[in-house]
């Protein structure tokens, strides 16, 4: 039996890997997780990035020493505007450009309103972080400037600021780097069921439309040990597919600014370990339901059909997770692909686990793929399955 | 030697076979002559134990199909209704695949594959994938991986159909070494002409019951008739596409 089975399982492999068009589809999947994280990722870090300095060019330096002075203090860098600024904002090559005007100091020393111009283009996204930045140091210079004119008159300045709206931004940095990183556990599950899927439907619809079924079957190997031959065969696609997607993460990690969006994640090769153990199993489980799938469909597309539905299995408590993290329970590790998930963001925060939750998500994975081959086994011995629903 | 005894099988309302019994001695090549739906591929169906009968059953060397059917599939080499190949698979590998699910292996399946190519005459073809091949070149691998087990017992479900004249050939040649080797070769066709040119024993078959069962000689005596063509006509009572 075991014999067979493997005889099956090595034709299988040969078979499909020669199937160029399918394995670069195979390949390409596991490889879109790590990719869109890279994206992602780094699109996020240009955005918050805090530590760079604002580059922030001005017209008319000389004018106002004090400002400058202030503006430097703060960490902005401030550089001679070129003279064709305007037209440079436009074009999106300048954020945003300080005009000091030369009656600045004549108004400042006289206590009048003196007035600065910055110069933005409102309709830029691009620009909008370094103009909110300039603005707020401008603000800053004029609240201390008016802070210490009211003191040097005795006058306290909460006085002339009854009330102060202090921004509170939930959407910080951090935060939504943590939403992107709830997708690695989703795309590894993902690749579960990615990498077997054209296997499966190849390997019992396929051999059904094909007219191959009959012959193989008229082999003395018992049904089952040609189900597990072609189960076997599925899941190290799979299980291909799961290991490529954390090869990806792993290396597109080292090209990702974590600690500058203050994310807290291991992803060094202990945690990729304990995400494979925590996910690998899944592999078992998906792979026996496609082919079940596979073998009750009426032909190759239909199954394929069904495969693609399955494939939004896995996407459901992904999504929810990705967006409102749950509180985990003990016996959401017992749930197929809900528990590989969890067990995977779990390894991901580097939070202590134990060995049991790995255990009954596996043990879980490992009893519904047998129920799911037994369920394949018995339809290969009825005759509609075998010659095809017309 | 195969020997059926009263199959009967229906699916659902419909009675694909009604009453089908019969001998197929070793070293004699017997023929299932029948018009389309007479219940020809059902009836070897149930022979090749892959489809159950509702009543009676069948002997392969004195194996019940019924209730060792593992054991009747060793004995038997089947080119069923179904002949698919893997297109991305060669003709040897087609051939190797089928021996190991037989439990060949090592030198022993190597020697055997080699001996086949040999015989059905495809050194050309035998290490291209199979993926474009033409009808006769894919009935040869549908062959070797039926015979590749050396089976005393074959089952063929129209083998020449859709063939050319020299694949057409290259079956019958071969048909004919079995029975030589002594092999009990069963075939069905819907074609007089297949059957007239091969056959040593002859059952017709019309709506699921076996109407005549002899040599083409006996046949033609039964029914006073000089040609197997008229001989058939009278036997099934119409000529029911049997002629080509």
């Amino acid at each position: 039996m075991r014999r067979l089975a493997g005889t099956v399982f090595r034709k299988e492999l040969r078979d499909h890997l020669r199937d160029r068009r399918s394995v670069l589809t195979a390949l390409m999947f596991p490889l879109l997780g790590p990719v869109v994280f890279m994206v992602m990722f780094n699109l996020l870090a240009s955005w918050y990035r805090q530590d760079r300095p604002l580059e922030l060019p001005v017209v008319g330096r000389e004018h106002a020493p004090s400002l400058m002075a202030f503006l430097e203090r703060y960490g902005a860098k401030l550089v001679e505007a070129p003279e064709d600024y305007e037209s440079r904002i436009r074009a999106g090559t300048l954020d945003a450009v300080l005009v000091v005007p030369e009656d600045y100091g004549r108004q400042f020393s006289s206590g009048h309103t003196a007035r600065v111009q910055l110069v933005v283009d409102s309709s830029r996204q691009s620009a909008r972080h370094s103009v909110l930045r300039a603005q707020r140091l401008l603000e800053a210079y004029a609240q201390l400037l008016g802070d210490q004119r009211l003191y040097a008159r005795g006058i306290a300045p909460e006085l002339a600021i009854p009330v102060r709206v202090e921004e509170l931004d939930l959407s910080t940095p951090e935060r939504t780097a943590a939403g992107v990183l709830n997708m690695v556990p989703l795309f590894l599950v993902l690749a579960a069921f990615a990498g077997g899927m054209q296997l499966a439907s190849d390997t019992m619809a396929g051999e059904r439309e094909r007219g191959s079924l009959e012959p193989l079957l008229l082999n003395p190997a018992p049904r089952g040990a040609v189900v597990t031959g072609k189960w076997l065969a599925t899941v190290a696609m799979a299980a291909g597919a799961v290991l490529l997607t954390l090869v990806g993460y792993l290396l597109v990690v080292r090209r990702v600014p974590l600690e500058d969006l203050g994310v807290k994640a291991r992803f060094d090769a202990p945690a990729a370990l304990g995400m494979a153990v925590a996910v690998l199993p899944l592999c078992l489980a998906a792979s026996a339901v496609q082919l079940w799938v596979s073998t009750y469909a009426r032909s190759f597309k239909e199954a394929q059909t069904y495969l693609s539905l399955l494939m939004v299995v896995p996407m459901l408590p992904g999504m929810v997770l990705a967006l409102s993290p749950v509180q985990t329970k003990a016996w959401m590790f017992a749930v197929p692909v809900l528990g590989q998930e969890l067990l995977a963001g779990e390894v991901m925060r580097g939070e202590p686990l134990g060995p049991l939750p790995f255990l009954i998500a596996a043990a879980s994975s490992a009893a519904m793929s047998v129920l799911a081959l037994r369920f394949t086994t018995r339809l290969l011995a009825q005759e509609r399955i075998v010659f095809g629903r017309g | 030697m195969i020997e059926a005894r009263n199959l009967h099988k229906r699916f659902g309302s419909v009675t694909a076979v009604e009453d089908v019994s019969f001998t197929a001695e070793d070293g004699v090549i017997t023929g299932l002559l029948g018009p389309n739906g007479a219940g020809k591929t059902t009836t070897m169906r149930m022979l090749y134990t892959l489809v159950r009968p509702d009543r009676g059953t069948a002997l392969v060397d004195g194996v019940d199909v019924v209730q060792r059917p593992e054991d009747a599939r060793r004995a038997l080499g089947v080119l069923p209704d179904a002949r698919g190949l893997y297109p991305r698979l060669t003709a040897r590998e087609h051939a190797r695949y089928f021996g190991e699910l037989h439990g060949l292996s090592g030198a022993a399946l190597d020697r055997r594959v080699d001996e086949l190519i040999e015989l059905l005459d495809m050194k050309d073809i035998a290490d291209r994938r199979t993926e474009g091949f033409s009808q006769g070149e894919r009935v040869k691998v549908a062959l070797a991986r039926a015979l590749v087990h050396g089976p005393r017992n074959v089952l063929l479900d129209e083998p020449t159909n859709g063939l050319d004249v020299m694949s057409t050939r290259a079956v019958r040649t071969l048909l004919r070494r079995l029975k030589a080797e002594g092999c009990c070769v069963v075939f069905s066709s819907h074609v007089m002409q297949e059957v007239a040119a091969l056959c040593d024993r002859i059952v017709v078959v019309a709506h699921g019951r076996v109407v005549a069962d002899g040599t083409p000689d006996a046949l033609r005596e039964r029914t006073g008739k000089d040609s197997l063509e008229e001989a058939f006509v009278a036997t099934i009572g119409s000529d029911m596409g049997l002629m080509q």
